[in-house]
């Protein structure tokens, strides 16, 4: 079911300044999502498999889960390279591999969200509008304005420095 | 257990955008792409978007590298990042049109038009995206953290040859560049004489084609 590609050639793989390069390990190829580690006759199987610990994780981003291929490192290691049909949808749970041997199992990192309030009515307004040029994913909870990170939260913050700065919305925790 | 054996469809061409500001690049970048990727026997077709014309499409046709009817062209009729993000549907259709007529296909490159440094891939559309920014374009693009610049999986920053004529501090581009994106690659190229084009093919070897 696993279909392990080893070599020992050098590696033509990616390096950032095109020169240090080194050995491909195997590379897993997966191509299919099987089920869900919730599904009766899976559930079974992998907590069988986890008894062996031979149940691996592929911990993935929320942004990463709309990727159709791939590529990935198992909390083992193992390196795979996932690549699905295009109407396939990666969701929290999903069973890649399962063989007498090892399972991998998807897992969606939890999502990080910015939480902002803002000072008034006013503030709401503009920041509302900030938020939607910059085409961030938002949602609205308890009066607060909560973002989607998709990377660092320093480079969502430097985009809200006038906001914070006099105080139309403030960072709550 | 392959797709075939698990009763589901061929999982169709790997597709790779390629977006950046007017004038980074990006065609000169797909015109050194496509050669390389015939050498290595990758089964390529390509989709170029423009605001109202077929001008990039045209540019690929007539260049010689790539059977014409693989270059497919998608007309946004507005700001291009909406029919690569907001509502990919042209992109979608357009590509799987090609995976349909020319498969199986391995790669399919996606060529935005010409934007800010806003615009961003959606992965509905996209497995992989590279944005494309030249040193000509200013050295301060990285500090002003455009999403392009820090989403995209790989960024390419172009034209590196004209760094001293521009009076751009390229090894400090490059650091700023590196520092933004937290440590997701960064290549110099110089796409008008080839320079590291090669190392931007092993990135989507290694990413999405998983052949090399």
């Amino acid at each position: 079911m696993d279909r392990p590609r080893r070599r020992r050639k050098r590696a033509r793989g990616p390096c950032q300044d095109g020169r240090g390069r080194g050995i491909v390990a195997a590379m897993l190829r997966l191509d299919a999502i099987l089920g869900l580690a919730t599904d009766d006759a899976m559930r079974e199987r992998l907590h069988a498999l986890g008894h062996r610990g031979a149940v691996e994780t592929v911990r993935l981003e929320r942004s990463d889960m709309r990727r159709r291929r791939l590529r990935a490192t198992t909390d083992r290691g193992t390196d795979c390279a996932i690549a699905l049909p295009r109407d396939a949808r990666l969701e929290d749970g999903a069973v890649l591999s399962i063989g007498e041997d090892r399972a991998i199992v998807v897992r969606a990192a939890g999502e990080r969200w910015l939480p902002l309030r803002p000072r008034d009515a006013a503030a709401a307004l503009e920041l509302g509008y900030h938020a939607g040029n910059l085409h961030w994913r938002v949602r609205f909870r308890d009066g607060l304005l909560e973002v989607a990170l998709e990377g660092p939260e320093r480079a969502y913050l430097d985009r809200l420095a006038a906001f914070l700065d006099d105080g139309r919305a403030r960072r709550v925790e | 257990m392959n797709a075939a054996e698990n009763g589901t469809t061929h999982p169709g061409a790997a597709r790779v955008g390629i977006g950046g500001p007017v004038g980074s690049g990006k065609t000169a970048l797909v015109e050194q792409l496509i050669p390389r990727f015939a050498r290595r026997g990758t089964g390529l077709a390509v989709i170029t978007n423009d605001l109202v014309t077929e001008e990039d499409a045209e540019r690929l046709r007539r260049g010689g590298l790539i059977d014409p009817d693989r270059v497919v062209a998608v007309e946004a009729g507005a700001c291009p990042h909406t029919v690569i993000r907001e509502d990919p549907t042209l992109n979608l259709d357009a590509a799987d049109m090609l995976d349909m007529r020319f498969g199986p296909l391995d790669l399919i490159l996606l060529e935005s038009g010409g934007d800010n440094l806003a615009s961003t891939f959606s992965l509905e559309l996209v497995d992989y995206w590279m944005f494309v920014i030249d040193v000509a374009g200013g050295g301060d693009i990285p500090r002003k953290r455009g999403p392009g610049v820090l989403l995209s999986d790989l960024l390419v920053v172009n034209k590196a040859d004209l760094a001293p004529h521009v009076g751009v501090d390229l090894e400090r581009m490059v650091a700023e560049a590196r520092e933004v994106r937290g440590g997701k690659p960064v290549v110099v190229t110089n796409c008008r004489t080839g320079e590291a084009v090669g190392t931007v093919v092993e990135h989507i070897v290694h990413g999405v084609l998983f052949d090399g």
